[in-house]
């Protein structure tokens, strides 16, 4: 039976990143999953935005990882990943959502972030023919942008198995062996895993797994919608983002992609929790006219493709990174809340750093300067507070 | 000129409204409420857009609304030209790359709620969908049959040839355009149906609603018990350099600009595939006067009927067997083709290449279901039946049994206690068989009565001949017992009426006598059917051929009938005798349009084909990501943009298994593509419902009664 440094449940967003850094690190790595193909979990859904304007440390410095190495990948590797850095605009039209923007901008700068507020005519400029009945302003941040999930998820995953990775398809974990307060055996639907390090990067199912070897995680998936038009000549840079709630939905958003194409979501309200990714007929008279209402342009760009994908929820938002006590090498890269694709490069080349710097429960980050990640993404945090910017 | 002003058997439109309108600046004429895309055949324009990726020349291909490719930009938008209808002053424009989304500064004016309900959801208004909504209305169903376009029939609304078939059951010796009208008023008597014409379902979602655009203009959902799909079949593309050429069209888009549109899109065609639809698509080149140099078919043997294979060879135009096509070539539109025979493993032999200078490849390689709202609809737990060609391919004959035995399946999964209806499942078995065994039979000698002489030897279900005959002369020659009986002289009391001759689709019936007062035996009179232009007269001489086509002699026409029911002409032609039971038809086409010369050529790059129409990803591209990435799931391929084009994969996916066998994979072993909604491309503003706040002459809920 073969041994390997690390086993990954989960060829996505976090898993696919990190077991090629592993690799890189000269770790032996297996990834394992049950689809057929990577990132036919969540990633398939994800709609492509990468921003490092988060509200706390942990989010902030990952993200700007992944935005240095996603923006590099195709000068540093020759893929593409369709990157572009078309920055991010959280659009206001009242003054309440000017004023919490304007606050949340004071932590955001202090935290080091390229983010400042603009004035209507700027976002007229960075979104010609935008609604200009009411328009205060925004911030916006230059740096943040977006890619491709899946060339992205391709990409890595070429370079994984180029740097060594084994993966495994097509194979359900079943269950997790434990003794002494660590995993000593996984077992799929094909044959037994040993390791000394096992990575639950299960996503939206990271529930169950951690279950299976009696960890109980708070990540609880709901589901959201996507959808994207036809292709039309460039008429956009950012990632618009317009945090307003009405009865029936909260925040959407939609950028245009490399491809011409614009990418588009929205937040259900109340939030539709579960597993179910089959698409529904409420989606796209729910979007639209919010979309039309912000953007009046949009009424005449054919929708091309919608499709359903699960956010992997916790309690506040925030993602889980940690060393469970039930056991000790079951790390947990869980509950990305939706951010799994601008969060997994960054996170999985800070944890392939840990692990080859003595990381352990006792000291996650080992000589690393990436204590405070785990401090702030421990499983055993409060999970009082709430992110503002999910 | 281009526009088709007379045809043997189909009308053409008589008064229509001309309006002008702008080609990239350039003052035309068209129809109004033509599609673009017709009137710019109709102009000669071949060359619709220019494709982002590389620059490519796009013409029309499948002129169905299926694909993308006569996307033009029209009054400052981009719109699928094949299915915008010409209006007076529209400012057409060639697409280059993407097109501009215009800035549009009037506010949103509101979004407005259309909702249907009903029992069950008929998607598709072609043969079988209407005799399913038919019989579902029958049943005290709410019926709602969607079909996207303003014509019911589906494809038999293209087709101008006589069907198959038996007279009872389904309109046997009628043409598919007669048909459609029959099927069509029908269902709009039937009670408890609601029929949305020219309005297509766009998405199944899993809260049992379909989204439909209404009219092409607005967004209905309608929410049902259960679903039939009826939703026909698409063409199968085929791959080699050159397949995305302006000129290289689908047969149906060929058979609607001809047949429906009354445009020649074409001067000269070669025919990809010898199924009955690539044989008919040459005989409606034929009938409306283009030319057909030949059907290369890459198997042994000819897959349509035997008397519309003989047929076609007798007009003139030559299948060519164990041939496949190498290449078509052209500056910016297709000008030769060259095609060469393969061996036994269909790799081409070089040493045997031909060229044709044409300016049409018409692909004609099968078809595969539209059954992906079924498909949809399992996977979300709703009822669901197909029904016609998305259930299995056939005849539009068993389409019609097959929907009412579909309409009844879904009833009973709804719990209405529905009995097998057993007659209707035998009728639809033997109007889809294939072609059963060649019958030999003995040669006729004229007498001094008519009789008919038949040329129709291979057992297929059909028998129009016998029902039509006044003095029952004909009937089935009892071996099967069925309809795929060959018909025989059984009663021999020909009155020489032609009705035979007349209404047999695949023209394999001629009727002969002794020439009265021909001295001794020497002479006989034919008489032949000819579905072709008539304005010959008496005394016009005729090069008669034999079933294969064969050259007999020279004949001199004595008479021409015009059989009104069957829009055929009636040839009488005197003939030696010793020819005369031999005689099948006259020749139609010049043999010398049928002339190809050698091409020297070691090697063609197949993996220059395009397999993603939309995207324009090549077979090469392809094979390299699945080697490169280790791909086993159709999926993968979305990252170097295949099926992620305006079409959804609806024509690659056909061909996707076999690229993965060329990588040495096992199909069956990989990972389906998954199908998500919308199935066609609808913008915003419609979807949205903007600006119609009211009810746009639906009920909210209200139930699908017409």
């Amino acid at each position: 039976m073969k041994h390997y440094d690390i086993v990954i449940i989960g060829s996505g967003s976090v898993g696919i990143p990190l077991s090629y850094y592993c690799a890189k690190k000269g770790l032996s790595v297996c990834v394992l999953d049950r689809e057929a193909s990577w990132g036919r979990g969540q990633n398939r859904a994800a709609i492509g935005g990468i921003r490092a304007t988060h509200s706390d440390a942990a989010k902030i410095r990952i993200s700007q990882e992944s935005i240095a190495i996603v923006s590099k990948l195709q000068g540093e590797t020759g893929l593409d990943v369709e990157w572009k850095s078309g920055g991010y605009l959280f659009v206001a039209y009242d003054e309440e959502r000017e004023k919490a923007f304007r606050e949340l901008l004071v932590k955001q700068k202090a935290a080091g972030l390229g983010i400042d507020w603009i004035p209507p005519a700027r976002v007229e400029e960075l979104a010609p023919g935008i609604n200009p009945s009411g328009l205060r302003g925004g911030t916006y941040s230059p740096g943040d942008g977006y890619a491709s999930p899946l060339m992205t998820s391709t990409a890595f995953h070429r370079l994984a198995m180029e740097a060594g990775v084994e993966f495994h398809y097509r194979e359900k974990v079943s269950g997790i062996v434990i003794e002494n307060k660590r995993v000593v055996r996984l077992v799929t639907s094909q044959g037994d895993y040993h390791a000394d390090l096992f990575v639950n990067a299960a996503g939206a199912d990271a529930a169950d797994i951690a279950g299976l070897a009696g960890i109980q995680v708070p990540v609880r998936p709901d589901c959201h919608e996507g959808g994207v038009t036809e292709p039309v000549e460039r008429f956009m840079e950012p990632m618009l983002v317009d945090i307003r709630a009405d009865g029936e939905s909260g925040n959407y958003y939609f950028y245009q992609a490399e491809t011409g194409q614009v990418v588009f979501c929205i937040t259900p309200k109340p939030q539709i929790w579960g597993k179910d990714t089959d698409a529904t007929s409420s989606f796209l008279p729910l979007v639209l006219r919010r979309m039309i209402e912000l953007y009046p342009r949009l009424r005449n760009l054919k929708v091309r493709r919608t499709w359903r994908g699960l956010y992997p929820m916790t309690p506040d938002g925030f993602p889980i990174v940690s060393y469970p006590k039930e056991a000790a090498n079951f790390l947990q890269a869980v509950g990305m809340c939706g951010q799994g694709f601008m969060l997994g490069p960054g996170l999985g080349k800070i944890l392939a750093e840990t692990f080859v710097a003595g990381a352990s429960i006792d000291k996650p980050a080992g000589t690393t300067e990436y204590g405070f990640v785990f401090d702030q993404l421990s499983l055993y945090r409060g999970f009082s507070g709430m992110e503002m910017l999910k | 000129m281009r526009r088709i002003t007379s045809h043997p058997v189909a009308s053409p439109p008589g008064e229509r409204v001309e309006v002008q309108f702008t080609f990239d600046g350039k003052k035309l004429a068209g129809f109004q409420a033509e599609p673009v895309s017709t009137a710019l055949s109709a102009a000669g324009v071949t060359t619709f857009s220019h494709h982002h990726k590389g620059g490519g020349p796009q013409g029309i291909f499948c002129a169905n609304g299926q694909c993308s490719q006569c996307t033009l930009v029209i009054d400052g938008l981009p719109r699928k030209s094949c299915m915008t209808p010409l209006e007076a002053g529209m400012d057409v424009r060639t697409l280059v790359g993407h097109p501009k989304l215009p800035l549009d500064a009037t506010p949103f004016a509101g979004a407005g709620k259309q909702a249907l309900t009903c029992d069950i959801l008929v998607v598709g208004g072609g043969p079988s969908g209407i005799a399913a909504a038919v019989e579902l209305g029958k049943l005290g169903y709410a019926v709602i049959l969607a079909d996207d376009k303003a014509r019911l029939g589906g494809k038999l609304v293209l087709q101008t040839h006589k069907f198959f078939g038996s007279e009872e059951d389904c309109y046997a010796g009628v043409r598919g355009i007669d048909i459609a009208g029959k099927l069509e008023a029908e269902l709009r008597s039937t009670p408890n149906v609601r029929v949305l014409a020219n309005s297509p379902v766009v998405g199944i979602y899993k809260d049992r609603k379909a989204g439909i655009y209404l009219d092409y203009k607005s967004y209905a959902l309608v929410e049902f018990r259960a679903l039939l799909v009826a939703a026909g079949a698409r063409e199968k593309s085929i791959l080699f350099p050159g397949n995305d050429l302006p000129g290289v069209f689908g047969a149906g888009a060929f058979q609607t600009l001809v047949n429906r549109d009354f445009v020649r899109p074409s001067k000269k065609v070669l025919i990809v595939g010898s199924g009955n639809v690539g044989l008919i698509a040459a005989y409606h080149a034929l009938q409306a006067g283009i030319e057909v140099v030949g059907i290369v078919e890459i198997l042994g043997k000819a897959n349509g009927y035997k008397v519309h294979v003989d047929k076609i060879v007798r007009m003139g135009v030559p299948i060519h067997l164990a041939t496949t096509v190498l290449s078509v070539e052209g500056e910016g539109r297709v000008e030769k083709a060259t095609i060469a025979r393969v061996d036994g493993s269909f790799s081409p032999m070089f040493e045997t290449a031909r060229s044709y200078e044409v300016d049409t490849v018409l692909v004609a390689t099968g078809l595969s279901p539209c059954d992906e709202f079924y498909r949809q609809a399992q996977a979300f737990g709703i009822p669901a039946v197909t029904a016609g060609d998305a259930e299995e391919i056939a005849e539009a004959s068993s389409a019609m049994f097959g929907g009412r035995i579909s309409a009844q399946r879904l009833a009973r999964m709804l719990g209405t206690n529905v009995a097998v209806n057993e007659e209707w499942i035998a009728k639809r078995e033997v109007l889809k068989s294939r072609p059963g065994d060649w019958l030999a039979r003995s040669p006729e000698i004229p007498e001094e009565k008519w009789k008919p002489v038949f040329t129709c030897n291979e057992e297929i279900p059909c028998n129009p001949c016998a029902t039509v005959c006044p003095t029952n002369s004909i009937s089935l020659k009892p071996k099967r017992g069925s309809l795929m009986d060959i018909p025989w002289y059984s009663r021999r009391e020909c009155i020489g009426c032609g009705a035979c001759v007349a209404i047999c689709p695949g023209l394999a019936i001629s009727l002969i006598r002794r020439a009265p007062g021909s001295e001794g035996e020497a002479w006989a009179e034919v008489m032949l059917p000819h579905e072709f232009e008539g304005s010959f007269a008496a005394g016009a001489k005729f090069r008669v051929l034999d079933k294969d086509a064969a050259f007999l002699e020279e004949g001199e026409l004595l008479k021409k009938v015009f059989n009104r029911k069957n829009r055929t002409w009636l040839l009488t032609i005197r003939m030696s005798s010793r020819n005369a039971s031999r005689a099948s038809g006259v020749l139609v086409q010049d043999p010398a349009v049928t002339e190809s010369r050698p091409e020297l050529i070691s090697s063609c790059p197949p993996d220059d084909a395009i397999v993603c129409r939309c995207e324009r990803v090549t077979v090469g591209e392809i094979l390299q990501f699945i080697r490169d990435n280790e791909v086993r799931d159709i999926n993968q391929l979305k990252s170097i943009r295949v099926g992620m084009g305006s079409c959804g994969s609806k024509t690659c996916s056909a061909i996707l298994p076999s690229i993965f066998r060329k990588a040495g994979l096992d199909p069956a072993a990989v990972e389906k593509g998954s199908q998500r909604p919308l199935n066609m491309e609808v913008t915003m503003g419609d979807l949205a419902n903007e600006g119609n706040l009211g009810t746009g002459g639906f009920d909210e809920g209200g139930r699908g009664e017409p």
